[in-house]
């Protein structure tokens, strides 16, 4: 028996693959995937956020259907881009459909087993009886308005994913806002880039507020692929972190209308304050995708991690998407007695850093700011 | 815009209410797309089959090689790649025995392409743990790169005679899927994919481009079965992939089942007390003839009780390269169990006209019957709502196809 390393007929077998030498490090080099729901929530806050951040190098948005579907998100995103001023960000669009979850099975999961039960999230993204379909791309209201002259590239999201990491070797931080169809697919075709991607940061989960949600539950294959993977850095933001900080909280959104520039501040008025005014009851969201902004942008404003293993339910059933956690640091509390080995994480479990200690008042600065000074129409 | 795709939307549901298999919406063209830049697809003139050969090229012989010599000796196949796939064997290793199998059979012009080292969720520890809490579920415990004997992914043993080296040829850098994505793009409606292994590339190839699903006239797979084993080695090996492609609304979707396939065995006769083997033998030129007299006769002389494999893969060339040998199908709807207990990778079938028609006693079926009888609220012996409506290989004219693979290979190496 030998190692393939061994035989030099066949550590030639496969042609090399070209790689780009590293460029010179400066600002923080970020691939943006996203189920990027318009006209305006935490998914089109967090990439106004990236957008108007200073030490961001967005080298490309990659859209994925969960909230919304895929060519509806990458229209608005598209047009996002032109009203920021921001069109030489190029956009590629990902997976039109999980790898296996399909609408009508969610829907009769539901029937048969219940919705998420309370304290957990009902929500079904696009995969809702009301959600559209597929190729239907609804016109876009103001100040949107019309559709992009920019088009999206032609490559498939995983595609770029790809060949996007090997040109720029441990230096790429994956942005994972939706599921993770994209990354799943891209660490499947090519293994090698999961050593060489320096950080993925990705919103889902959860261990006291809700066991799971809808970026897990939408494709929940494609998050035991993820979570799998063996990433170098897996950062988490739970459910649990992402409900301490709500949009409508400390009149964020009055101010931000108040002192923002065009088209921020039309945005945050359309489609935050004039709701939140019609209707006193209205619940605003958590802030999930803006922690996941701001830890790409500022780290230090998360107070730390904890190191735990996850692993992902993909069974049929009412518990589709569920996810499992363990303590990284986990003992045998019964090692050597008939209670051993019943705390041990799953045998295939990923190892995650779940985000905690979120400092509320320097992330609301920080998000305020961002959104509040004049309109970064920097060229990356 | 909104409304043609809304009527669209609806002219395609519609089709599938039908059963008609629908066009997908990117065929369409894309011209008029708000999101997306068109893509350019030039057509070609097709003279021969033309044909992408996705295989677990488990070496030195058996079921997967024999397929692969099928499709290289037959006339009128344009073989356009061969993209592996880990199965039977870890990919690397089957990639060495594929390039000097092409080698040796003159035909280095054919590209070689490699594909999922791993499954998309099935892991070995865990298959190993299934067994020990459900139960072993085979009559035999074949499970490929996962077999202990089989090493690592990385580890690529040398080649025993009439291999005996390495192949001075190379595989490509692509990646299977995106050759294949690539081919069927460049070739609309005249590629047809042979699928012999776990149906990783596919899936990966359909989860990144939907749009290559109407483009492709046939796809032929085996796996699944009805009696010998539900499970079938190809679809549990990756029940995940196995379940996007046989869901997929393929234009056509032909699967050789366990079933079919241990009808015929390598061991059987072509004749009263002539075996294939032996025919093959004393007839076939060189490196085929080798080939079965080390691997097939001699085993065959040291151990008469010996198992000669049943001719699974050989079964889908021969729907690839000849499909009347094949006397009886049928279109079924399928789908696989894909949650991980004791059913994981299960295959599932239920008739393409599963409607409960009422016993009238001769009297013509009225619609007040069938309304009636066929209240899917009271009865319901449908598919799941995403099952795959596949064409389920039935019966085959064994004489046909023994002759058709003995001539294959008995006829003088066809060469580039």
């Amino acid at each position: 028996m030998q190692r393939s390393s061994d035989l030099v007929a066949h550590s030639a077998m496969f042609s090399p693959v070209a790689q780009a030498p590293p460029e010179p490090a400066g600002k923080k080099k970020v691939i943006y995937d996203q189920d990027h729901r318009g006209p305006l929530s935490t998914d089109t806050v967090a990439t106004l956020m990236l957008l108007q951040a200073d030490n961001i190098d967005l080298l490309g948005i990659c859209t994925v259907t969960c909230d919304m579907w895929a060519k509806q998100e990458t229209a608005y995103a598209l047009r996002l881009l032109e009203i920021m001023g921001r069109p030489e960000v190029p956009v590629y669009m990902g997976a039109e459909e999980p790898l296996l979850n399909t609408k009508d099975e969610a829907q009769m999961r539901y029937q048969m087993f219940g919705s998420r039960t309370l304290g957990n999230e009902g929500y079904l993204g696009c995969f809702a009886k009301d959600g559209g379909s597929r190729d239907e791309v609804m016109p876009l209201p103001a100040p949107y308005s019309r559709f992009a002259q920019i088009k999206a590239q032609p490559e498939p999201a995983a595609d770029f994913i790809i060949r996007t990491i090997r040109a720029n070797p441990n230096e790429v931080t994956m942005y994972c806002g939706g599921p993770m169809t994209n990354l799943a697919l891209a660490a499947m075709l090519a293994p090698d880039i999961v050593p060489i991607t320096k950080e993925v940061i990705f919103m889902g989960g959860g261990i006291h507020h809700s066991t799971s949600s809808v970026n897990v539950y939408f494709d929940a294959e494609a998050a035991k692929i993820g979570f799998r993977a063996g990433w170098p850095k897996f950062t988490l933001v739970t459910t649990d972190l992402a409900e301490e900080v709500h949009m409508a909280d400390d009149g964020k959104v009055d101010y931000i209308v108040d002192h923002a520039h065009s088209p921020i501040a039309d945005l945050f008025r359309r489609f935050e304050q004039k709701p939140q005014r019609d209707n006193s009851r209205r619940q605003s969201f958590r802030m999930p995708d803006e922690m996941m902004a701001a830890h790409v942008i500022d780290p230090s404003i998360f107070g730390g991690f904890d190191e735990m293993y996850i692993d992902i339910v993909t069974h049929n059933d009412g518990h589709y998407g569920d996810t499992s956690f363990w303590e990284g640091d986990w003992k045998d509390v019964g090692e050597g007695t008939e209670l051993s080995g019943q705390n041990n994480p799953s045998i295939k479990a990923g190892r995650v850093q779940v985000l905690n200690g979120l400092d509320k008042r320097r992330f609301r600065e920080l998000f305020i700011d961002l959104m509040t000074r004049p309109i970064n129409r920097s060229k990356t | 815009m909104t409304t043609t795709r809304r009527e669209f939307i609806k002219t395609v549901g519609a089709a599938i209410a039908s059963s008609q298999i629908p066009p997908e919406p990117a065929a369409m063209g894309a011209t008029s797309d708000p999101v997306l830049k068109p893509a350019a697809i030039p057509r070609q003139a097709a003279a021969k089959q033309k044909v992408i050969y996705d295989q677990d090229n488990s070496g030195p012989f058996g079921t997967d090689i024999l397929g692969t010599l099928m499709m290289l000796q037959a006339d009128n196949i344009d073989l356009l790649g061969i993209t592996l796939v880990t199965g039977d064997a870890w990919m690397k290793q089957e990639m060495a025995f594929t390039l000097r199998l092409l080698e040796m059979m003159g035909r280095t012009e054919i590209p070689v392409y490699p594909g999922a080292e791993f499954p998309m969720l099935n892991t070995k520890e865990e298959w190993l743990l299934r067994l020990q809490l459900y139960g072993g579920h085979r009559l035999d415990p074949w499970m490929g790169a996962f077999n202990r004997t089989s090493g690592g992914p990385e580890e690529i043993k040398p080649l025993p005679p009439p291999y005996d080296r390495f192949s001075k040829i190379k595989a490509q850098q692509d990646h299977a899927a995106r050759f294949i994505i690539k081919t069927v793009r460049e070739n609309p409606g005249e590629v047809t994919i042979y699928a012999g292994g776990p149906l990783t590339n596919l899936a990966l190839a359909i989860a990144l481009a939907p749009d290559i699903v109407p483009l492709v006239p046939e796809v032929v797979i085996m796996g699944t079965g009805f009696h010998a084993f539900t499970k079938a080695f190809n679809i549990f090996f990756d029940p995940e992939a196995a379940r996007k492609v046989l869901r997929a609304r393929w234009p056509k979707l032909s699967i050789v089942t366990v079933d079919i396939a241990e009808e015929i065995h390598e061991g059987d006769e072509i004749a009263p007390g002539r075996r294939m083997i032996e025919e093959i033998v004393s007839r076939a030129q060189s490196p085929i003839s080798d080939l079965f007299q080390r691997y097939a006769v001699e085993p065959l002389k040291n151990n008469p009780n010996m198992h000669l494999f049943r001719m699974a893969d050989e079964m889908v060339a021969a729907q690839v390269i000849d499909p009347s040998v094949f006397t009886k199908s049928e279109h079924m709807y399928v789908d696989i169990c894909s949650t991980p207990g004791p059913r994981y990778g299960d295959s599932m079938f239920w008739p393409k006209n599963w409607q409960l028609l009422p016993n009238t006693g001769g009297r013509p079926v009225s619609l007040e019957d069938r309304r009636v009888f066929v209240d899917p609220r009271q009865f319901y012996l449908g598919p799941p709502p995403s099952a795959g409506l596949v064409n389920v290989l039935l019966t085959i004219d064994h004489d046909r196809f023994k002759k058709l693979f003995v001539d294959l290979m008995t006829k003088p190496i066809r060469g580039a």
